[in-house]
């Protein structure tokens, strides 16, 4: 049917492949049946879930204390080129319905080499943007303290890197013991974030459009509209946008996929981006860049205690902890099934995969998944960390663009996805320029930290995978 | 051909008592092999793992079953939905019920359970395909007033005047029975909850035949009724299945997920 998978990597292992057949409910293979079980609804807590809690709760001090009101600008900015990248991504997707994402459609377009690079560090930015909600997550649980009269003496940075540290280990331990049901759980606290910052929005825009007012701290600090500034805060937001891809990775357990598919990623890519510009343009009109700054990663709490008091600030205290918390464990979830994508395929020594037998959890994966995410979390640094995984991310969403494009000049026999992106090359074309043109406007540290984590990843493919061959094997 | 689906969670060390395997002679039967993920874990990941370890056991179990008489195959399902899996399968064979393990010995007498709002036609035809010209007494039992599913107040009133026509139902599916050639007696019980009643006449008997109903409020919260009954009667329960939900089966490959 098509060309087979080839070559062994360094421990003598070739990578896992046979015939499938794929059907709306279930994959069959030889000798087995794989239940598909997750229906639109969990698609969108997926992509959501992940999403939100990173963008909502900890960027408006940051990006708002940077360019004011033009913030919201850089979201919309970032919300097109997730929806640029989506829509290729869902067309990828409904043909190669499997488990892995992002990593499968890049290593069966482009080759073993651009695979390994994009596997490898699809499980490392999967670890720095985990790492970054565990931090957020840390300044939320100190602020939900502080609500509640518990006053800090120590640093309160070593004190957030401590909570994220211990959120780590228990999201880890939790993920690899817990088998009750993790998703309905996210599907149900998803929902309660939808609905609290719904209310919370509505009440912001009566202010903002002046039917209710509110007291609002004085600043002097003018709006930044400019281009550049605009678009530098734009690169440092996309981690806000890093969810919609993780919807691909569990592709491979969606029901209907050739519908479902496109429309969880599209519709959460759409509907956060929504929900992002408005909190922002609530945000930056309470207070002013000034204030923001000097509020930090939880100035969401003040404006939510600006415009309604004690109960607004313990709305966004508790959102924000349930935010961070379901992008944390969502991430965890995604990042396990990464590392099963690229062990499958002989990339990365086949142990990686392997399940407990007594909780029936891949507890080599999410080991590896918690253990670098605990130690990037001790850092604390929340800038960093958001910036190499959207640079990670973004060094993916491109080629998989690139991958569109390619896999549609060649035609193999294999490819007849259910959802086709309009317009011809149009849009994966414009998905992969804006995916690499923002990598210009990050950080230079973050650039570097990025670009050795790729020049460990390629490494690693020529010792370890060189002879495995990829490219057109479905 | 008749068709019953024993799905069995083969990962978990679960087996089919022989006194079931012997009782299925008569029909055809599908293994389900299943194993139930929790959903952090990819069910090809389980796949790669376990499929080898569960196709063999699925092969001497279905050896098993052609040694009892009908012609029997096999299914392997990774899942996060057990439910899910059951239905699907048991819509794509084209089962007429599927089967909830329990240990019990030889079979020589089925109760079958009429209550409430069931195709009592389809039962008993599977009924009397099941026996075939064995020697197994059948006990049809029926909670009078039951008849209206699902209808707490309904039941309450009705129970406390048992109507003729439950007696009558009853009677009549006993002769339909007997003229087939097997044996049959009828239980009639009045009062209290149907559940209750129909495990406390489940004493005596090998195993349960049962009617599947519409998914309830209850059936969400404590479970499929199936399922609660054999944990109650400590035996294997068969679940004949609606010819609505084989309709269903088929329709929701065209149907929009969710």
């Amino acid at each position: 049917m098509t060309d087979e998978p080839s070559g062994r990597n360094l421990d003598g292992d070739a990578p896992v492949a046979e015939a499938v057949v794929e059907t709306d409910e279930a994959t069959i293979t030889e000798d087995a049946e794989l239940e598909r079980t997750i229906g639109l609804t969990g698609g969108l807590a997926i992509g959501i879930g992940t999403m939100i809690g990173a963008g909502i709760f900890v960027f408006p001090g940051l990006a708002g204390g940077e360019i004011g009101a033009a913030a919201s600008a850089s979201f919309a900015v970032g919300g097109l080129i997730a929806l640029l990248v989506a829509l290729p991504t869902s067309e990828l997707a409904t043909a190669m319905p499997r488990s892995g994402g992002g990593y499968y459609f890049i290593s069966r377009g482009l080759g073993t080499l651009a695979g390994t690079v994009i596997g490898l560090s699809l499980w490392l930015g999967l670890v720095f943007a985990t790492a970054f909600y565990l931090v957020g997550l840390g300044y939320y649980a100190l602020d939900a303290l502080a609500q509640v009269g518990v006053t800090i003496g120590v640093g309160t940075d070593a004190l957030v890197s401590g909570i994220a540290v211990v959120a780590g280990v228990a999201f880890t331990v939790l993920n690899v013991t817990g088998t009750e049901n993790a998703a309905k759980l996210q599907n149900a606290i998803v929902a309660l974030l939808l609905s609290m910052l719904v209310a919370f929005l509505g009440y912001g825009l009566l202010e903002a459009f002046g039917f209710v007012a509110v007291d609002t701290p004085p600043g002097e600090a003018v709006d930044v509209w400019e281009a550049v500034p605009i678009l530098s805060v734009a690169a440092l937001v996309f981690t806000s946008y890093l969810g919609f891809a993780q919807v691909a990775t569990v592709a491979g357990e969606m029901k209907n996929p050739g519908r479902n598919l496109p429309l969880a990623m599209v519709g959460s890519v759409l509907i956060v981006t929504v929900l992002y510009v408005l909190t922002i343009f609530i945000a930056t009109n309470v207070f002013t860049r000034d204030a923001l700054l000097a509020a930090g990663e939880t100035a969401m709490v003040e404006v939510g205690r600006a415009l309604l008091g004690p109960a607004g600030a313990l709305v966004i205290i508790v959102g924000g902890l349930l935010a961070t918390m379901s992008s944390a464990n969502a991430s965890i979830l995604s990042t396990s099934r990464a590392i099963y994508g690229v062990s499958k395929d002989a990339l990365l020594p086949r142990w990686a995969s392997r399940i407990n037998l007594r909780y029936g959890t891949p507890h080599v994966a999410l080991g590896m998944a918690g253990g670098p995410v605990i130690v990037l979390a001790a850092t604390g640094q929340v800038q960093l960390l958001a910036e190499v995984a959207s640079f990670l991310h973004l060094i993916m969403y491109g080629l998989m663009c690139v991958a569109l494009v390619a896999i549609r000049r060649d035609r193999p026999e294999w490819y007849d996805p259910d959802f086709v992106v309009p317009g011809g090359p149009v849009v994966p074309v414009l998905g992969a320029l804006a995916s690499f043109g923002l990598i210009a406007f990050m950080d230079r540290l973050s650039i570097a930290v990025g670009v050795v984590v790729i020049a460990v990843t390629a490494g690693w493919y020529f010792y370890y995978a060189r002879d495995v061959s990829l490219k057109g094997a479905l | 051909m008749t068709r019953v689906l024993v799905p069995v969670a083969v990962l978990e060390r679960e087996s089919v008592s022989p006194g079931l395997i012997s009782l299925l002679g008569t029909v055809d039967v599908t293994l389900l092999g299943y194993h139930v993920l929790p959903e952090q874990t990819p069910p090809d990941q389980a796949r790669l793992q376990f499929e080898e370890r569960a196709t063999a056991a699925l092969e001497d179990l279905s050896q098993e079953f052609r040694a009892a008489g009908g012609d029997a195959d096999h299914r392997l399902v990774f899942t996060h939905d057990r439910e899910q899996t059951i239905q699907r399968v048991a819509g794509e064979v084209g089962a007429d019920a599927f089967a909830v393990s329990g240990p019990t010995g030889d079979v020589d007498r089925l109760l079958v359970s009429l209550s409430g709002d069931v195709d009592v036609d389809r039962v008993l035809s599977f009924v009397e395909r099941l026996v075939g010209d064995r020697d197994i007494g059948v006990t049809l039992f029926l909670a009078a007033g039951a008849g209206t599913p699902d209808d707490a107040a309904a039941d309450e009133s009705e129970r406390t005047a048992p109507d003729d026509a439950d007696g009558a139902r009853l009677e009549a599916a006993a002769d339909r029975l007997r003229e087939a050639g097997v044996e049959a007696t009828t239980e009639l019980a009045e009062g209290g909850s149907p559940f209750d009643a129909l495990i406390d006449a489940a004493a005596g008997h090998d195993a349960i035949v049962m009617a599947e109903r519409a998914p309830s409020f209850r059936s969400l919260v404590f479970g499929d009724e199936g399922e609660r009954v054999a944990a109650a009667s400590v035996g294997p329960v068969i679940v004949v299945r609606d010819a609505e939900s084989d309709a269903s089966a088929a329709g929701t490959s065209s149907e929009p997920g969710e």
